[in-house]
């Protein structure tokens, strides 16, 4: 089972320290950018769907 | 038969009262509390049925995990007894209403994932990668163990209001067809009567493997969050 014990056997180095998918740290990384990227992509995507184009007059 | 059919799953009433909550209350009455240190024969059985499913039970949690011991050994008394006094004639299940069946599914498996968020944060939201994940996988995998996740509650539901309606539905449809044969054949409905034997035994099997099956899966979910 994955924890802090079995996480020391892996020497990341760079983005790949932080963003993995071997250490606990990296994995729930992986899955906070994942989560964060797709409500930001709803965000954005609801959001101009809101505020329609102005007309020219 | 045909509107008769869905009429033993609707809601008993009596003299226009909804007596629901008496019939899912019923089952309580069968399991008397213990009063002395040695016990008549029903509570003993019933204290050693416990004992050996409990330890079965808990023998995968760990200290936290096992706080919760009361709570699986009520749920699987609940569903088993209610599900067996439903294979009585004329009788009413809780469990095969679907709505029941989410009441306790939705906290049971919420309790579980708040506990595992609370106590154990990172390794909970670490839980939604599995180790080891290609590098172009991990934003579908990510989003496919989250829907996983949230399917969880719908499917203990879902299971065991299917598994006991089906059950029922058969029991009633082949017992109307050994009673319709009985005047045109009758080697026909004694064959369709020794069916309907079996697949009543194997009702009863399946009222208690479906109360052993919703409490393990709502412990395994506790064993992973604790």
């Amino acid at each position: 089972m994955a924890g802090p014990e079995t996480d020391a056997q892996f020497h990341f180095t760079g983005i790949r320290k932080y963003f993995n998918s071997y250490t606990l740290t990296g994995r729930m990384n992986c899955v906070l950018a994942t989560r964060g990227g797709i409500a930001l992509l709803l965000y954005f995507k609801l959001g101009s769907k809101k505020t329609p184009a102005v007309k020219a007059t | 038969m045909n509107e008769n059919l869905f009429a033993s799953f609707a809601a008993p009433s009596m003299m226009g009262l909804p007596i629901v909550v008496l019939i899912v209350m019923f089952p309580s009455i069968l399991f008397p509390t213990p009063s002395r240190l040695i016990n008549n024969r029903l509570i003993s059985i019933q204290q050693w049925l416990i004992q050996l499913t409990s330890k079965q039970m808990l023998a995968i949690h760990n200290q936290k995990g096992r706080t919760w011991a009361l709570m699986l050994m009520s749920l699987i008394l609940f569903i088993g007894s209610t599900n067996l006094l439903g294979l009585l004639p004329h009788s009413f299940t809780p469990t095969t209403q679907l709505s029941m069946n989410l009441g306790m599914a939705i906290p049971l498996w919420a309790g579980t994932v708040v506990t595992g968020f609370r106590y154990k944060t990172k390794a909970s939201l670490a839980h939604f990668l599995p180790q080891g994940t290609p590098l172009p996988l991990i934003p579908i995998l990510v989003v496919i163990e989250t829907i996983s996740l949230f399917i969880q509650p719908m499917a203990l539901a879902v299971r065991l209001t299917a598994n006991i309606t089906a059950g029922h539905l058969l029991i009633h449809l082949i017992g109307g067809a050994t009673l319709a044969l009985i005047n045109i054949s009758a080697t026909t409905a004694f064959i369709t009567f020794i069916i309907l034997i079996l697949l009543t035994i194997l009702e009863f099997a399946v009222a208690l493997i479906q109360a052993y099956v919703f409490t393990l899966l709502v412990s395994l979910y506790l064993h992973d969050n604790t």
